[in-house]
């Protein structure tokens, strides 16, 4: 294969500027990442203290084994509802290793709010269990959850993707014969109950361990019983009267080291047979990633510098250089696992998509995992290109990538926006992971276009009731229309939604995506079946 | 060597020692025979003796002191005489009363011997009658009820010690007066245990003392020969550590002058077979402890150095005959240097350790000589003695021989039970000991030395235990490769 | 959660990590690399630390491990965090006299059912020829006693069980 060879000038004064602006854009997102995960009201620690809790942080990492990588997954749940107060959406989601087996770790945070599930909580829990169907990966709940939050009700209960999903995902989860552990180190009350009850296997610690549907005071109100939380659901009583916990553990600890040794039980699966070489680095740094990316979002780069920086050797495979040039077409290692790389250099033309179609059929023939590049803004748009069938072809891409067999991966490097962002393997084509990059906006449309579409909108309603705009007047409807919209398009608004599984500080993709690809291998790779191409 | 009256031997003891009087008794060509509790039945002392009798107790210990079933035994097996070792019934005046109305010969002193010697107290009084140098003392049994206030009026530090015994049991030193009623209740009681003899004396504690002790020989016929000194300063609790012959802090005329005093009070005591005469000396001037009245552990140094086999001269002279070694055939070559191998854990105050020996490796370089008692598989117990096996060396000089001493300490494997081989080793290369300026509070006074330091050792072992762990191994080798190269990675 | 060996009595927690050359040794935060261990058969083989090759003599029996490395001697102890866990909960809420060292009992000085204060004897014990008094620590009711007169025991044996007093 060969390699890359970079005509990045990284003593530019353009080199300099954008680094200087992503580092910091980097800088940002980590100390937000901090903030969510550590920073809390010292009430909420001493609470936790006084109640003979580990905060959420020390039981994950008692958990996982030392030395070992943990892919935190939508940390930055969250982070622009509720007024900012459940920060991770009161969860800690992740792949992490336990007794050396790769495993979805979903911890509950008792020190926000109790631990209560808010709907983007319920959001971040199924989809953490949708991950472990999806790849096969057995799952340690660590609970302690004071059950879901009433007034939010509406958000979460109902609906096919809320809380009863949860259950349903880890009864599938059990029927593909992957396994599940919950410990269980506060109240598990009411839906929270199935949790470690719907779980292969359960320890519950004593004292501050209990598991039932309804608590002391709702037994009361129902049916005028008086009973102590232990004889309703203490770890005592379920491990010994009503066979509900399998395990009783003397403290968090111990529980912790219980599940750990149940994991080592677990039959490691053989993982899908795909081409794997002995790693080597990529011959970039990636921290040279920061100098490529544009400060300004609208300015134009090449991918295959992007690329040179996450793959092995910075050596690329390129598939038909020469044709549909929008898109970058070609294979490569991602630590030693050979991957197909599909990345942005522009708008989708007819060509690229066609390429795109037939490079996606050629990996997943090959057994080889797809990985998405995005930077894009959409198909090309206009006459000579709907009569050159602009529509058909992306029809064709958007065709080859739902029917993939290969696990695809996607990361949101920059634009993602119109069809093209689904042809690209967007959040509803399922690819096992989605990651954002810090600067990326996700929506519709690019922002300046939306801002002239709606700003003419509003002008010509107001013109219908007569009133006519001043061009002051129109700048300030513009202004505020473009922030919202820019808002609502940013990478942490699409993060607090939950659209990706995470932002990624660029540096880390590498080592991200190699987790995730190593995670994606423990499900089997179907043969490769396709849906009607219109041709 | 000319005929003994006996041709069958029964040893009275166990261990380390048992094999070394078999040993002699082999190159004597006489018949050894043992006595063994059940606990000890299979160690190598047992499986070496031509014959072995069971004999049994309330406790290990018990079974070894109790005179009425060795004696049959000795009857059993045609012993003709009871060689007792050191400790259990070696210094006991009726044990060998008894063995020689059974008609048997007692390899050791007289009964009078004992009784006059083997009694610290009355020893003390025979030996200051006699015109040598003793401590100040109070000695309880002179009058009781003044006891304490005479023990008071000599004055702190006082040494609070059994009438009866040696070994340091039941010794206790006594720095504040106040002190002194308590340490004189318990070492009672630790006397009575040990010795069925609660009686006390308190003699005047030495600062910074070296202890130095002289070998005798005599016989039948009033003849008394010395073999030269030991140094025994290195101890702890009261527990000699490491011993060497001869002593770095005698000048030749106060060697003279120690061992010729040394035979002097044998003779005076009429004193037979091997003893040795202990001294205090506090870098000038020296003055009479006591006397053991039986072949001491520390025994080989002196054989190392004069090339005697103390146990072959023992039999000799007690088959009634003359000692056929004169002074001047006693000659001093070279320096020796025993160190004690005890089950035990210096770091922890010494504690006794408990464990199966797993694995043995004794050094073999030439100048070394072990004398052990314990054999691969054997499990060790506080039943007994903590001392599992003595090394000694020889060597043309101190220096070397400590250097020696020092390597067959870290040469010496010995796994299953933790011992004091580290410890030793680093006393043995200390400087202190290196430059002779030792005294028997040198290892209080140094307790760095018992504390041991791991520093760059830590990393090698803690690393060779961990990959020696299945559990610890196992979890680095189950986690993926891809996850192991990744570390401890966080996004 | 790491693994933890004792030393010495003091419990190092520690990790192994695999790399190219063998495996890493995380203590800490300190890191030695690389490490490894070749068997030679029959309690004998070569350490690697850092790079650095030296003979190992050692014997494993259970979860101690002795060894014998540059003519040192030492016995470590793997603790399994399971029975580690367990037992530290447990042992904080119960009351036990426990062996100091290991020795005989000399004597009891109790008997089950007995009220005892703090600082009551409960046993005297031998051990390196001194004797020791073992004493409650605490108020209670002498539960049990595990050995009598002239048994031996280990280091740590629990030597009386207390439960908590009666009203």
């Amino acid at each position: 294969m060969q390699r890359i060879t970079s005509l990045v000038d990284v003593k530019s004064q353009e080199f300099r500027l954008n680094e200087l602006h992503n580092r910091r854009l980097a800088a940002e997102l980590k100390e937000r990442q901090r903030a969510v995960r550590f920073n809390r009201p010292e009430r909420d620690h001493e609470r936790l203290r006084r109640q003979n809790k580990l905060f959420v942080r020390e039981r994950v990492e008692a958990l996982l084994d030392p030395e070992t990588p943990f892919l935190e997954l939508s940390t930055l749940a969250a982070n622009r509802a509720y007024d900012g107060e459940v920060p991770s959406a009161a969860q800690v989601v992740g792949i992490g290793i336990v007794a050396g087996r790769e495993v979805i770790v979903h911890a509950d945070d008792a020190s926000v709010k109790g631990g209560a599930w808010y709907p983007l909580s319920v959001k971040k829990i199924v989809r953490s269990l949708e991950i472990a169907i999806e790849n096969r990966l057995p799952v340690v709940h660590l609970c302690d959850c004071g059950g879901g939050f009433l007034p939010l009700q509406a958000e979460f209960f109902a609906d096919r993707h809320h809380a009863g999903r949860i259950f349903h995902n880890q009864s599938i989860l059990s029927k593909m014969g992957v396994p599940q552990v919950a410990v269980v180190m506060g109240h598990c009350i009411a839906g929270g109950a199935y949790v470690p009850a719907l779980s292969e296997y359960n320890i519950i610690v004593q004292g501050s361990g209990a598991i039932f549907l309804g608590g002391p005071s709702v037994v009361k109100v129902a049916t005028g019983q008086h009973v102590s939380v232990e004889e309703l659901g203490g770890a005592d009583m379920h491990t010994s009267v009503s066979g509900t916990a399998d395990y009783l553990a003397n403290s968090e600890m111990h529980a912790i080291a219980i599940a750990r040794d149940i994991v080592a039980r677990f039959n490691r699966t053989e993982k899908a047979p795909i081409d794997r070489v002995t790693p080597e680095p990529p011959a970039y740094h990636a921290s040279e990633l920061y100098g490529i990316i544009p400060k300004d979002p609208r300015a134009h780069f090449e991918m295959r510098e992007i690329i040179a920086r996450l793959v092995d050797g910075s050596r690329f495979h390129e598939y038909q250089p020469r044709y549909g040039r929008s898109l970058v077409c070609g294979f490569a290692r991602l630590h030693g696992y050979q991957i197909g790389v599909l990345a942005n250099n522009g708008v989708l033309f007819g060509d690229s998509a066609l390429k795109g179609a037939h490079f996606i059929q050629l990996c997943d023939m090959n057994r080889t995992p797809l990985l998405f590049l995005q930077n894009i803004t959409g198909f090309m748009v206009g006459r000579d290109y709907e009569q050159g069938g602009i529509t058909k072809n992306g029809a064709k891409l958007i065709m080859a990538v739902s029917g993939a067999s290969v696990p695809k991966f996607t990361v949101v490097c920059n634009h993602s926006h119109g069809a093209g962002a689904f042809a690209m393997a967007g959040r509803a084509f399922d690819p096992r992971f989605l990651f954002t990059w810090p600067q990326a906006q996700i929506s519709a449309i690019g922002t300046d276009q939306a801002t002239r579409v709606l700003t003419d909108i509003k002008a010509k309603q107001l013109a219908v009731d007569g009133r006519h705009l001043s061009e002051e007047e129109l700048e300030a409807i513009r202004e505020s229309i473009s922030e919202e919209y820019w808002e609502r398009s940013s990478a942490y608004y699409a993060t607090s939604e939950i659209w990706d599984d995470g932002i990624l500080d660029p540096a880390d993709t590498r080592n991200a995506l190699a987790m995730a690809v190593s995670a994606s291998l423990n499900a089997p790779i179907e043969t490769p079946r396709y849906g009607v191409f219109r041709m | 060597m000319r005929k003994l009256p006996f041709d069958t031997v029964l040893i009275a003891n166990r261990g380390e020692i048992a094999i070394r009087i078999i040993k002699t008794l082999r190159e004597l060509e006489l018949r050894s025979a043992i006595v063994y509790h059940d606990l000890d039945a299979g160690t190598p002392a047992v499986s070496m003796a031509d014959v072995a009798i069971p004999i049994s107790g309330r406790t290990p210990v018990a079974a070894y002191l109790d005179s009425a079933q060795i004696i049959a035994a000795a009857h059993e097996v045609n012993a003709g005489a009871i060689h007792p070792g050191y400790g259990f019934l070696s210094e006991n005046a009726e044990f060998a009363r008894k063995v020689l109305e059974a008609g048997i010969v007692f390899i050791g002193p007289t009964p009078e011997n004992i009784e006059l010697m083997g009694d610290k107290i009355r020893a003390r009084k025979f030996v200051q009658r006699n015109g040598f140098p003793v401590a100040p003392s109070a000695i309880e049994e002179d009058d009781p009820a003044t006891f304490i206030s005479r023990a008071r009026s000599i004055g702190a530090p006082l040494l609070v010690k059994p009438s009866a015994g040696g070994g340091g049991k039941g010794m206790r030193i006594v720095r504040d007066l106040d002190a002194l009623e308590h340490a004189i209740v318990q070492a009672r009681s630790e006397a009575q245990r040990y010795f069925g003899d609660a009686r006390l004396y308190v003699e005047r504690y030495v600062e910074k003392p070296r202890h130095i002790e002289v070998q005798v020989l005599g016989d039948s016929f009033g003849n008394v020969i010395h073999l030269f000194e030991r140094e025994c300063s290195v101890q702890r609790r009261f527990q000699k550590v490491i011993e060497e012959a001869p002593s770095p802090a005698l000048s030749p005329q106060l060697r003279k002058k120690i061992c010729e005093t040394a035979v002097d009070i044998a003779r005076a005591a009429n004193y037979r077979n091997a003893g040795t005469v202990e001294f205090i000396f506090d870098g000038s001037g020296f003055y009479f402890l006591e006397m053991n009245t039986r072949l001491q552990v520390e025994h080989p140094v002196t054989e190392m150095i004069t090339g005697i086999d103390l146990v072959a001269e023992q039999v000799y002279v007690t088959g009634s005959h003359e000692l056929r070694l004169s002074q001047s055939d006693i000659v001093l070559a070279g320096h020796a240097i025993e160190a004690r191998v005890y089950a035990e854990a210096p770091a922890r105050g010494f504690a006794p350790t408990t464990g199966k020996v797993l694995v043995l490796d004794y050094p073999g370089s030439p100048g070394v000589r072990i004398d052990s008692g314990i054999l691969q598989g054997q499990q060790i117990t506080t039943a007994f003695d903590s001392m599992l096996a003595k090394v000694i060396v020889h060597s043309p000089t101190r220096t070397e021989a400590a250097l020696k001493a020092e390597r067959a300490m870290q040469e010496l494997v010995l796994l299953g039970c933790e011992t004091n081989t580290s410890f030793l080793a680093r006393v043995l290369a200390d400087e202190q000991f290196l430059s002779g300026q030792v005294h028997t509070g040198y290892l209080d006074e140094n307790p760095h030395l018992a504390a041991g330091e791991f520093a760059s050792d830590l990393t090698a072992f803690l690393a060779a235990a961990a990959l020696l762990t299945r559990p610890v191994r196992d979890s680095a080798d189950a986690v993926p490769e891809l996850h192991a190269s990744l570390g401890s990675w966080r996004n | 959660m790491n693994h933890f060996l004792e030393l010495e009595g003091v419990d190092y927690q520690l990790w192994l990590s695999r790399c190219k050359q063998g495996y890493r040794l995380h203590l800490g935060d300190e890191v030695t690399a690389p490490i490894d261990f070749c068997h030679q058969g029959d309690g004998c083989g070569i350490l690697t630390v850092a790079g650095a090759k030296e003979p190992v003599r050692f014997a494993i029996d259970g979860d101690t491990i002795h060894l014998h490395i540059r003519g040192r001697t030492s016995v470590l102890r793997y603790r399994d965090p399971l029975s580690t866990l367990a037992l530290a909960e447990k042992h904080a809420g119960h009351l036990v006299a426990r062996a100091p060292m290991p020795g005989v009992v000399v004597a009891t000085s109790v008997l089950p059912g007995e009220v005892i204060a703090a600082g009551t004897a409960l046993m005297v014990v031998e051990s390196m020829k001194l004797e020791t008094v073992i004493r409650s620590s605490q108020n209670g009711v002498v539960e049990r006693v595990h050995f009598k007169e002239g048994e031996s025991f280990e280091q740590d044996a629990v030597l009386v069980t207390l439960s908590a007093e009666g009203h």
